[in-house]
């Protein structure tokens, strides 16, 4: 641009803000909401409480591998509309080593629990046993987080080098970025497609359907924007970006959202139709369960809610051009998000093994419990790294392009 | 951003031919080499168009009379089916859908690149689609247009073919709506109708060009009713950009339902290899994939012929490159992600039919599709590879070569093996290879005289995207570079 | 006033910039019956003219939300009450198998609609118009940039007018007769 716009100067949170607070009031939700969850997951409630559990993780972890997903293919892309906002996702991605410590109770207390292949026994199990046995499953999510940790990590560190890198530094720093992204947008693929296989799809062990990575790719990212929004919102309340962020980077973040609505429609419906089409009884199974005992208004609602009320909501050029409505609809997709989560996760409890009966919606309080706690423990982690460094990548060689963004 | 491609634009701005630029971190390369301005692309994109028709160059006459000759076989031999009926084929019980099927999804598959450059990437800002879009637009047309064919051939009997649309009749029959089949017959034609719009909606302000430029009276006649009488009004473009960007937001979801549709037609069955919920996006990526390569099939050697190679540069070429690993790869996915399944549902029918694909009677079929869909796409990893005209042609033809297999590998392979053992049978075409090769005729045809007569190049859009285009541009730099243009427009600042 | 056989007067610009910045000008001198040309759509000279947004969308909106519906009607009423006949074990109303054709016509409806709503909005085809005339606007395709200022605008006076173009920039202006 001819009129080269200032790089921002408002980019460390300032002390004393809620968001230097954060690792603090994280830290006691989740000691608070996760530690109750744990506590009735000791006597009568393990079960349930453990379901809980499982659903705020994968909930949580959502928006961290969503996040995860998006750096890399935004540095394979090479987009620099983004930039501005780009080492906030990074930030939201470095979160992701922790949740090995998050996933411990699923592999440990709720193993048995949660996934009825560890214990029963029938024809079409034993065929599945090359898969769904024990060391391979707990080999298979240590090779997860291992993945993980190492691409957030790296993209983490070597974004933050770039802040205090020389000019010639700097290429190879960005080079080593757009090196990294490309090959690892295939680990991330698998790994995130496996981890929804293995635990969330294998709790309702005789149920498979391939596009379900893709559904879970499809939430995460749909839940990261709209974590994102959020996000750079806070951010501007507390004093950091106020003007480097501007109405055109929310605008296109509010497009992403909107067009990762359609794409979430897109999936869900195909993978329903081609199952309600063929009418397959071991592939029906899974929206039998969903079909009873009031999960059935939850069915019903989200294609609505989840779809129909945010995809009329975000159509508007005006709406995603205007901070107050596009937070309401970040805030209703982060919540639809959860309900859609709660919809995989708990129709699975009680309706395997002994004294299995019909699933039967009923929301209890290790669910907000464990959820809070979720959240606050990732938000925890969130504001260590962000207050730790820079909130944007000031030296990225594709700021100024991302500063004087524009959408026409 | 015009400073950040100012720093990294060649020192000699006429450098012509296939140059790379380094290291693009900082810039972006230029969309249009060799310093040409906005006359110079006119009468680059228009040349061809306007020399006399009694001038045609005869390589070009020979082409177009050897795929035009190709192309009158084939209605000879659509002929023969009326005549004869589809037992000119092999398709048997249980093999019942043949090449028919295949040659339509390969077809509509091919036409989803040139909907995808146009919409998809327009949307996402992506500036480099102007100089592809108009002739990949075209090559969405034509394509539908064989796939159309090929679907309303295989019907039987193809004079019952308007059973498939909601007329009213005495009989107060109506298509069977719930049927993946009846989807097809309207996502196609709906595909047809919005593709042409959208492309002749791009080409009005080119026929202005023509038609002003024109230098006989029936040039002027026929581009000008082409033209519409469009005259460049701002007033005009505010509401013609406002109906391209509504077309181009249509379209995107557009391009993603057909080929689902198509996929519906097989995945809504019980058939094993065929009924799988990942095959909507699969099917999406695969047509992305096969429509990529069909573009660098066509663009290498017409960007060569017609003596474009500062407006399709390498830059285009590398990131059509660039499409073809990533969907490839999806693609890749899918086959992993199926056979995955296959193995993890315990599901026995599941099972054989995979093992089968793989290793039964029609393996080379499958090994052919894997190694030219997932293997050799990998090579674009090496950015050298990736950069080369020769190459990357090279790569393109085996792409289409592995897609088409695909289609036959998803179609005739899941076919041929039934519950019902008795049942088994190995499918042989018959007189099928000129179907396929009439199809291509028919293509080519179209083709060669779209480049003939229609401007290959969306001529408004490339000069859109041009750095001088920004009112408020302020010339190349300190290169200094700028020809009586740019200084002017570095004056009035 | 004007000789009756004036329709108004057309002014030639060499860059982008140059008829950005006239445009400007005559828009602030206030003219309302004129318009410029342009062989691509100048980023930013709507601003600079003054032209409102199109109105396009709303015809597309109002079009496709009538095709979408009259579709599903039409899906409902043919499959459920026209002939009602079970296929494939499919329920009569179907709702999940009518999603494909609803989606389509829904597409179809609103492209047909920007596609006709652009040419019925912008006066098109229109055969014949006074610029045409001249011999330098055939390069307003091309590479030249152009304002034509009708002498129906109540500002219009030939000489102040044709002043106010050389001073902004133009490079020729000459009369054009309708």
């Amino acid at each position: 641009m001819s009129h080269a716009i200032e790089k921002p100067k408002d980019i460390t949170i300032p002390a004393g803000s809620l968001w230097a607070k954060l690792p603090m009031l994280g830290g006691g939700a989740a000691v608070i909401g996760l530690g109750a969850t744990l506590a009735a997951s000791f006597g009568e409630g393990r079960a349930r409480a453990m379901f809980s559990y499982l659903f705020a993780f994968e909930a949580v972890l959502a928006v961290a591998l969503g996040a995860l997903g998006w750096v890399l293919i935004d540095h394979t892309v090479r987009a620099s509309w983004s930039t501005v906002i780009k080492r906030i996702a990074e930030t939201v991605a470095v979160t992701l080593p922790v949740f090995v410590l998050l996933w411990v109770p699923i592999g440990t207390i709720g193993f048995h629990d949660l996934y009825p292949w560890t214990h029963e026994a029938d024809a079409v199990l034993d065929r599945k046993r090359w898969f769904l046995s024990n060391g391979f499953f707990f080999g298979r999510a240590a090779l997860y987080f291992v993945i993980w940790s190492f691409l957030s990590w790296t993209l983490y560190r070597t974004s933050v080098k770039q802040d205090t890198a020389s000019e010639g530094e700097l290429k190879g720093l960005t080079h080593r970025l757009w090196r990294l992204s490309a090959p690892g947008i295939i680990l991330y693929a698998l790994s995130q497609s496996f981890q929804a296989i293995d635990w969330l799809m294998s709790l309702q062990p005789h149920w498979y359907s391939t596009m379900f990575g893709v559904y879970y790719f499809a939430a995460s990212i749909l839940a990261f924007y709209a974590f994102m929004v959020l996000a750079s919102m806070g951010l501007q309340r507390a004093g950091v970006m106020k003007t480097a962020i501007t109405t055109e980077h929310f605008h296109d973040m509010g497009k992403f959202l909107y067009g990762y609505t359609v794409f979430w429609a897109y999936i869900a419906f195909s993978q329903f139709m081609l199952i309600w089409y063929a009418n397959l009884p071991e592939e029906t199974v899974f929206y039998m369960v969903r079909n009873t005992g009031g999960w059935h208004y939850v069915s019903y609602a989200l294609p609505v809610l989840h779809f129909f009320v945010p995809f009329f909501f975000f159509l508007s050029r005006h709406v995603k051009r205007n901070r107050v409505a596009l937070a309401c609809g970040a805030v209703w997709t982060l919540v639809m998000h959860c309900v859609d989560l709660y919809w995989l996760v708990l129709p699975n409890y009680g309706t395997h093994g002994e004294g299995a009966h019909e699933a039967v919606l009923s929301v209890g309080w290790t669910d907000v419990a464990a959820l809070v706690g979720m959240a606050g423990a990732f938000l925890a982690v969130f504001g260590y790294f962000l207050t730790k460094n820079k909130v944007v990548g000031i030296n990225d060689p594709r700021l100024p392009e991302s500063l004087a963004h524009e959408n026409y | 951003m015009a400073t950040a491609t100012a720093q990294t634009l060649p020192n000699d701005i006429n450098t012509r031919g296939d140059v790379v630029l380094e290291d693009p971190i900082a810039g972006r390369e230029p969309l249009v080499r060799g310093g040409h301005d906005f006359h110079a692309v006119t009468e680059m994109v228009c040349k061809f168009n306007e020399v006399e028709v009694k001038k045609t160059p005869k390589s070009f006459l020979a082409g177009l009379s050897l795929a035009g000759a190709v192309a009158t076989m084939f209605f000879g031999y659509v002929g023969y089916l009326f005549w004869e009926g589809p037992g000119i084929w092999g398709n048997n019980n249980p093999v019942g859908w043949a090449w028919d099927i295949v040659n339509f999804v390969f077809w509509v598959g091919i036409g989803h690149a040139g909907t995808l450059i146009s919409a998809i990437l327009y949307l996402f800002r992506q500036k480099w689609r102007t100089s592809i879009n108009r002739y990949a637009e075209a090559m969405t047309i034509f394509a539908v247009i064989c796939a159309s064919m090929c679907v309303a051939l295989h019907t039987g009997r193809i004079w019952m073919d308007y059973y498939l649309f909601p007329l009213p009749n005495q009989m107060g029959l109506w298509p069977n709506f719930r049927s993946p089949l009846e989807w097809d017959v309207f996502a196609v034609n709906t595909y047809f109708a919005v593709s042409l719009l959208f492309w002749f909606t791009g080409l009005v302000p080119d026929f202005a060009t023509l038609r002003d430029r024109a230098t006989n009276k029936w040039r002027q006649r026929i581009y000008g009713f082409l033209a519409l009488g469009w005259r460049g009004s701002m007033r005009h473009w505010v509401t013609y950009e406002k109906a391209y960007q509504i077309l181009a937001a249509f379209s995107a979801p557009l391009v993603l339902s057909v080929h689902t549709i198509v996929s519906f037609d097989f995945a809504v069955s019980q058939l094993p290899g065929w009924h799988t919920t990942i095959f909507p996006p699969y099917f999406v990526a695969g047509a992305i994939f096969s429509g990529f390569a069909m573009v660098n099939t066509l663009m290498l050697p017409a960007r060569h012929f017609l003596g474009l190679k500062d407006l399709v540069t390498v830059r285009h070429l590398e990131n059509i490159n660039k499409v073809i690993l990533l969907t490839g790869t999806l693609v890749g996915y899918a086959y992993g992600m199926e056979f995955f399944v296959a193995a993890y549902s315990g599901n026995e029918y599941e099972g054989f039919t995979f093992i089968n694909r793989s290793f039964g009677p029609y393996w080379w079929a499958y090994w052919i599709m894997l190694s030219c869909n997932v293997v050799t796409p990998q090579l674009f990893w090496f950015k050298k590879i990736r950069t080369s005209v020769g190459w990357s042609f090279v790569l393109s033809i085996f792409v289409n070569i592995g897609m088409w297999f695909e289609r036959f590998v998803i179609t005739v392979t899941s076919l041929h093996r039934d519950f019902l053992v008795s049942s088994w049978d190995y499918f042989v075409p018959v007189t099928e290879v000129f179907f396929l090769l009439g199809t291509f005729g028919l293509f080519f045809t179209l083709f060669l005289l779209f480049v003939r007569f229609f401007p290959v190049i969306a001529m408004s859009e490339v000069k859109g995207v041009m750095p001088e285009a920004n009112p408020h541009w302020e010339g190349y730099g300190d290169h200094g570079h700028g020809h009586a243009a740019h200084a002017a427009a570095a004056e009035v600042h | 006033m004007t000789a009756k056989s004036l329709w108004g007067v057309l002014a030639q610009y060499e860059t982008p910039a140059a008829v950005f910045h006239a445009c400007e000008k005559v828009r602030d001198e206030g003219y309302q019956q004129w318009d410029s040309c342009a062989p691509f759509p100048v980023h930013g000279l709507e601003k600079a003219m003054g032209v409102k947004p199109s109105k396009l969308p709303w015809a597309v909106l109002i079009v496709g939300v009538l095709g979408s519906s009259l579709m599903l009607f039409f899906q409902t009423w043919a499959m459920g009450n026209a002939y009602p006949f079970v296929v494939g074990g499919k329920p009569l109303f179907s709702l999940p198998a009518f999603v494909p054709i609803w989606y389509e016509i829904t597409v179809l409806s609103s492209c047909v609609t920007a596609f006709l709503a652009n040419w019925i909005m912008n006066g098109l085809p229109q055969p014949y118009h006074p610029a045409f005339a001249s011999k330098a606007f055939e390069r307003v395709t091309d590479d030249k940039f152009f304002i034509m200022i009708e002498a129906t605008d109540p500002k219009f006076d030939l000489e102040k007018t044709t002043a106010l173009l050389k001073s902004s920039g133009a490079t020729m202006v000459e009369e054009l007769e309708p």
